[in-house]
């Protein structure tokens, strides 16, 4: 899809199937379709490639994912959050009590937030292993640039020599140039997944 | 895994992280402090060397001072890997430090220069008759506030790491430090005698309170000298790098 495109999920998830193991993909998107993005990348990964898929949410809590998800019918049994919002929002009492959820206290452990990857990774049984981060701007609201891009090429190296899937979502309107090289620097695929359709 | 030549056989602790920061693992035979103050998961990673070492038949001693060891095992961490069966089958074992006090009669509350060695002894027979090639002591400052002096405590240090050496046997003396100390060690005493220290430090950042881990000196390998992060879980003790960019600490 090109930048301005309208957004297609079929050709999202076409795109998306033809990427190979280990790669690290770069998808951006623009506010308006964030939750069509979101359901047709883990409808794809997690369902239909039954995929463990280690979702790293620093936008929304995994609450609010999940909740949207079921709403869809989507499957989320395979679907393992890291969700480094829930806690800084005081409101990690019910995600605490969730097996598939694991919680960083704090958008600013990027540490903490890889050691709970690296957990979660460890322990699926799963062959393949995607990995989400939503959102890299989110991320980028707590950490200046300079950690952030540390944590970024520390993190895709590591999920890359485990051949895992890193999916880096970005929100256009929210993105800088900054983030934007950051991005690209790890990544070997840029996907734009277009504007919310008609 | 095999070793080049020239290079000394390697204790692999089984703990990922840990063995890549050591180029393999802890030199076999070597005495190692890992020091720290409380709550960094001194116990914890000690506890799991020894269980990888009784899950590849190598069997392991755990000399419990401060803790009783019941209790140690219901606080622990819930590893994924940890078999009961160790324990059962004697790979594992865990012996409390105040009942071997009390068996040798050392009831005062400081150990004589002749009690020492005596201790030293008992230790070294226990580890010799389990053919013990891990053994960890947690904690040896609880131990030196029993020995009092600097010579003591050197002497202790010294016999107990020649005793275990000499059977081919890995150690890991607990250490514990003040939150506040810049120091390995409590006394001053114990830094300067092992081969090997690690360091495990709770680092505050911008009000976030990291438990980190560093490799100080370990001698017979190379190693990195760098700060890493880690994470005590059910699939045991993980490890990533400090990240460094932007930080001014």
């Amino acid at each position: 899809m090109s930048p301005g495109e309208a957004f297609n999920a079929q050709k999202l998830a076409s795109e998306l199937s033809e990427m190979p193991p280990a790669s690290a993909i770069s998808l951006q998107m623009s506010v308006d379709n964030y939750l069509d993005v979101i359901r047709g990348m883990l409808d794809l990964y997690a369902n239909r490639k039954e995929m463990d898929t280690i979702y790293v949410t620093a936008t929304i809590s995994s609450e609010a994912i999940k909740r949207v998800l079921e709403a869809l019918d989507i499957d989320t049994s395979r679907i393992y959050f890291v969700d480094c919002i829930s806690h800084i929002m005081m409101g990690a009492t019910s995600a605490q009590l969730d097996e598939h959820t694991t919680l960083v206290e704090s958008p600013t452990m990027l540490e903490n937030l890889m050691l709970k990857v690296e957990y979660l990774i460890r322990r699926s049984e799963s062959k393949d292993k995607l990995v989400v981060l939503d959102s890299i701007n989110s991320l980028a609201i707590h950490n200046n640039n300079w950690i952030l891009s540390e944590f970024l090429h520390i993190l895709v190296s590591g999920l890359r020599s485990r051949e895992a899937y890193t999916v880096i979502l970005s929100v256009e309107e929210h993105s800088t140039p900054e983030i934007n090289n950051m991005v690209n620097l790890v990544c070997d695929h840029v996907i734009n997944a277009g504007k919310q359709g008609e | 895994m095999p070793q080049k030549s020239g290079e000394r056989e390697r204790c692999v602790t089984g703990i990922e992280g840990l063995d890549t920061i050591l180029y393999g693992g802890i030199p076999r035979a070597n005495t190692i402090l890992l020091t720290g103050s409380c709550g960094t998961g001194k116990t914890s990673l000690a506890l799991e060397f020894l269980i990888h070492g009784a899950m590849k038949n190598e069997n392991s001693l755990f000399v419990s001072v401060t803790e009783n060891s019941e209790k140690l095992l219901t606080n622990i961490i819930p590893y994924r890997f940890f078999d009961k069966g160790l324990i059962k089958s004697g790979r594992l074992v865990f012996v409390d430090l105040p009942i071997m006090y009390e068996r040798l009669g050392m009831t005062k509350p400081e150990l004589s220069m002749e009690e020492i060695d005596l201790l030293v002894a008992a230790i070294g027979s226990l580890a010799k008759e389990l053919g013990a090639k891990r053994l960890v002591v947690d904690s040896i400052t609880s131990v030196c506030y029993k020995l009092k002096t600097s010579e003591k405590i050197r002497d202790f240090i010294l016999n107990l790491g020649k005793v275990l050496s000499d059977q081919n046997c890995t150690s890991v003396l607990v250490g514990e430090v003040p939150a506040t100390s810049t120091a390995y060690s409590s006394f001053g005493v114990e830094e300067a005698l092992p081969d090997g220290i690690i360091l495990m430090a709770n680092m505050e950042r911008r009000g976030d309170l990291l438990r980190t881990l560093q490799v100080i000196k370990m001698r017979g390998t190379m190693h990195s000298r760098a700060k890493y992060v880690l994470d005590l879980t059910p699939m045991g003790v993980l490890l990533v790098p400090l990240l460094k960019g932007g930080s001014t600490g």
